[in-house]
């Protein structure tokens, strides 16, 4: 039954980081590490593959000097996270 | 956190739920912005209450102060936009709430001191003047100049417009609290003499911002002893 639910979404730390995004307009990378409690390569690992997929957009800056990294998620990402739930609230009725 | 632990259904649905409200929890107003108004406001109004009612002068304008404290407030936003690490999709609107209804003051003030004047040249161009009557006839009757009447009404009822939607919006009680006793205060002041309103202003200016402002900062400062 886990295997219908989309994959780039059924990974913990990827999971986390689209929860949280899905209800800010933005947030920058050191906001998210110290919410998932991640580590700095880790994230930036899957950072790219939700970026890869299409579901976060990632913007790299410079503030005050320092490289500033910032992401959202994207309209696709917000339907594959509802498609994620959707999926999920009908396994567990299923699973009743 | 690790990337490839196997989630059960429940574990991604708590984790999904624990991660929306860290993002709704992830940060308070620093209060100062409420503090500094609600201040700044409510000393004024009162203090142009008592001008009113027991007939003495400061010797300056106590709006001059309100109108600075639009410098201190220029660089408090600066240094929150620069602190703030994740941005939710109401503040945008919310600050466009508030940057109006800077605008908003303003333009009230804009009419308060500019259509008395005007009003004064259309008559006199009309060939009439106002005058004051007393309808006992004790004093003779006296020309009089345009005014607004009881406008601190009006600048009541502003407060209360941002106040209540950044009260509902953020579901924050003590701002939905404020801006409710203020619309109280506004309808007040329809009945009671113009002195009388600046006392409600100030009223207004302590459960709209000063209250609020204290709230905010308070938590604001338990979450930063939390983090440290």
């Amino acid at each position: 039954m886990f295997k219908e639910l989309d994959p780039i979404l059924h990974s913990q730390l990827r999971l986390a980081v689209v929860s949280l995004l899905i209800g800010l307009k933005e947030a920058e990378f050191t906001f998210i590490r110290e919410k998932t409690n991640a580590t700095a390569g880790n994230l930036s690992v899957q950072l790219q593959k939700l970026k890869d997929a299409g579901y976060i957009e990632v913007i790299k800056q410079f503030k005050d000097n320092y490289p500033q990294t910032t992401c959202r998620i994207t309209p696709q990402g917000i339907a594959a996270f509802e498609a994620y739930v959707n999926d999920l609230q009908s396994y567990l009725q299923t699973g009743k | 956190m690790t990337e490839n632990k196997h989630l059960s259904e429940q574990e991604s649905l708590r984790l999904i739920t624990t991660m929306i409200e860290k993002a709704r929890g992830s940060y308070h107003d620093t209060g100062i912005g409420a503090l500094l108004w609600g201040s700044v406001v409510s000393v004024a109004s009162i203090l142009t209450y008592l001008q009113q009612v027991y007939h003495f002068r400061i010797g300056f304008d106590i709006w001059l102060v309100v109108l600075l404290a639009i410098i201190p407030q220029i660089v408090i936003s600066i240094r929150e936009k620069k602190q703030v690490k994740a941005r939710k999709y109401e503040d945008d609107a919310l600050n466009a709430v508030w940057l109006i209804f800077g605008i908003s003051i303003f333009a009230l003030n804009a009419y308060q001191q500019i259509v008395p004047g005007q009003t004064r040249t259309i008559i006199h161009a009309e060939g009439w003047e106002m005058m004051k009557h007393y309808t006992d006839g004790s004093k003779p009757d006296e020309i009089l100049l345009p005014f607004a009447p009881s406008i601190y009404s009006f600048y009541i009822m502003l407060y209360a417009f941002p106040t209540l939607v950044t009260g509902i919006v953020k579901k924050f009680k003590p701002m939905i609290v404020g801006g409710v006793l203020t619309y109280g205060c506004f309808i007040l002041s329809l009945y009671t003499r113009a002195e009388y309103d600046w006392l409600l202003g100030g009223f207004a200016a302590i459960v709209c911002w000063l209250i609020p402002g204290i709230i905010l900062r308070r938590k604001y400062l338990l979450q930063k002893q939390a983090n440290v």
